[in-house]
């Protein structure tokens, strides 16, 4: 037959990104070293008293005390276990209610206002109740956890899964692929780059209800470290547990979330720009 | 494996929409023989894509039936499968990923299915790139996966909705080499949809041309040349200006009587 042409070349392997490169954490440094150095600069005009507003230095040696007695890394720990359990649990649930409004749509026509609602609602005002109901035990904290971040998980998830070309889906049941495993062999990795968002979503809300809570009532973790400072005056344990939070985010979202988008969007041809 | 013949009855399909129905076809009667290959063509917005999606089963007819072999079809199915334009193909997978979904989903052991996979890329010259990803393949490549992806089920009935309309001329006349290549080895039944004529007339043992909207049978044109053919064959450029003269006059039949 007068053919056509074989294709030959195998495409080239993807080589963008080599690992190691800490140039782009320059900036960020940059940011960190300016900020401190205002600090210091706010610190010592004295306006405040330092034992109200202490300096870098303080905070600093309030870190090393808290790291030294390991307060710190059982707090970190305590937190962040909460955390793993809460988030997931969410997670789960909260797919597990968007696949059924997606599936069932009168359903989720009626529930679509009420879990919009509930999304915004503000974690907090789930605390005297979760109290009354659970005492103040790991389950209470778990609760508001879960319930703080379940819904954001719920709206964000239904509309990634509402993403999908239809085309797909066709595609798929047309080779015979329906109900169950066309949800896990399709619509799952076809949405997944959006999921991650999800799950970044549902990770943010989880991190905030959970501190929030602690704060209110635990008796170990970093939230009860910074309401212990509170009531000891210890504004520079204060400061420094605080700065543990924000740093404990920062890395979780570059570590965790970052890194699994870039990984998504080059497996599957999207954008590959950071 | 020799195809399955299909019947068409009576066949209409009205969609319901805010402003009352619009009808898309009416009355379509055909009978496609075995390993037959057939080509749809008509003015956009005849309905024909919407003939292939009552055929294969992925949407349900408001009058009349199709039959396969006798049985009639209710439901989507993996004997009659679709290949649509490039962008049906599963990103998240690469080649021999979605050339092997189907069987996968139809539990094949995984001997037998990683032979059939390697058999059906290499019948569409793509064993150099069994594990590319989708977004690095061309538009040509990306099609040669979907003919390969639904070849390997084997099905009775190859359905192709416009798969080439992307392509460039130069690469769609060669997909159109490698189609009736493939189909001469595999001697699927072939309903074949464009809007192109050229494409109809070079591919079709018939060529069914479809009426202006409702789309209905308007005439069946029936080309016998050897394969594989190619538009400068004098018997496909005779079908290429009859077809093109019916199509003009349903245009202008429509234009005169608007909706």
């Amino acid at each position: 037959m007068g053919g056509p042409t074989p294709p030959v070349a195998p495409p080239a392997a993807d080589k963008r990104r080599p690992s190691g490169d800490f140039v782009h954490l320059i900036p960020m440094m940059l940011v960190a070293v300016g900020f401190l150095a205002a600090w210091e600069a706010i610190v010592r005009l004295g306006v405040w008293p330092r034992i109200f507003f202490p300096g870098p230095t303080e905070v600093g040696t309030a870190f090393v005390e808290l790291w030294n007695r390991a307060t710190l890394a059982r707090s970190i720990a305590a937190t962040l276990s909460r955390l793993a359990v809460g988030f997931l649990l969410s997670l789960v649930l909260g797919s597990i209610l968007a696949l059924l409004m997606l599936h069932f749509t009168t359903f989720g026509k009626g529930i679509q206002p009420y879990v919009l609602g509930l999304q915004t609602f503000p974690s907090i005002a789930w605390v005297p109740l979760s109290i009354v109901w659970l005492g103040y035990s790991e389950a209470a904290l778990l609760f508001v956890t879960i319930i703080g971040s379940l819904f954001a998980v719920t709206v964000s998830v239904a509309d990634a899964l509402r993403t999908v070309p239809t085309i797909y889906l066709k595609a798929a049941r047309n080779m015979g692929c329906d109900g169950m495993e066309l949800i896990l062999r399709v619509t799952v990795p076809a949405a997944l780059p959006h999921l991650i968002s999800s799950a970044k979503v549902g990770w943010s809300f989880a991190w905030r209800s959970l501190v929030g809570a602690e704060v209110i009532f635990a008796t170990v973790g970093l939230g009860f470290l910074v309401e212990q400072g509170s009531e000891n005056l210890n504004i520079a344990q204060v400061m420094a547990v605080m700065l543990v939070i924000l740093l404990l985010g920062v890395v979780v979202d570059r570590v965790v979330f970052s890194r699994s988008q870039e990984w998504v969007n080059r497996r599957w041809g999207l954008s590959t720009a950071r | 494996m020799k195809g399955a013949a299909l019947r068409i009855v009576s066949l209409g399909m009205t969609f319901e929409g805010k402003t009352g129905g619009m009808e898309a076809l009416r009355d379509i009667n055909l009978e496609v023989g075995g390993a037959e290959f057939v080509t749809i063509v008509g003015p956009s917005g005849c309905g024909k894509s919407t003939l292939l999606s009552l055929v294969a089963g992925l949407e349900h007819p408001t009058t009349g039936w199709v039959e396969m072999d006798g049985v009639r079809v209710e439901g989507p199915g993996a004997d009659r499968v679709v290949v649509f334009q490039e962008s049906a193909l599963f990103p998240w997978l690469d080649v021999q990923g979605n050339v092997q979904f189907g069987l996968r989903v139809a539990g094949v052991p995984r001997s037998e299915r990683e032979a059939r996979v390697a058999e059906f890329i290499k019948m569409v010259q793509l064993e150099n790139f069994a594990h590319a990803r989708i977004h690095e393949l061309s538009g040509g490549m990306k099609q040669r996966v979907g003919l390969a992806r639904a070849l390997v089920l084997r099905p009775k009935v190859l359905l192709m909705d416009e798969p080439f309309a992307a392509l460039d001329v130069q690469i769609r006349e060669e997909m159109q080499v490698v189609v009736q290549d493939l189909w001469l080895r595999n001697a699927t039944t072939t309903l074949f949809v464009t809007h192109d004529v050229r494409e109809a007339a070079v591919l079709g043992d018939r060529i069914v041309v479809l009426s202006h909207r409702p789309g209905t049978v308007s005439t069946i044109l029936t080309n016998d040349a050897p394969r594989p053919r190619t538009q400068n064959d004098p018997t496909v450029m005779e079908q290429i200006r009859r077809a093109n003269e019916i199509l003009k006059a349903e245009v202008t039949w429509a234009d005169q009587h608007p909706l």
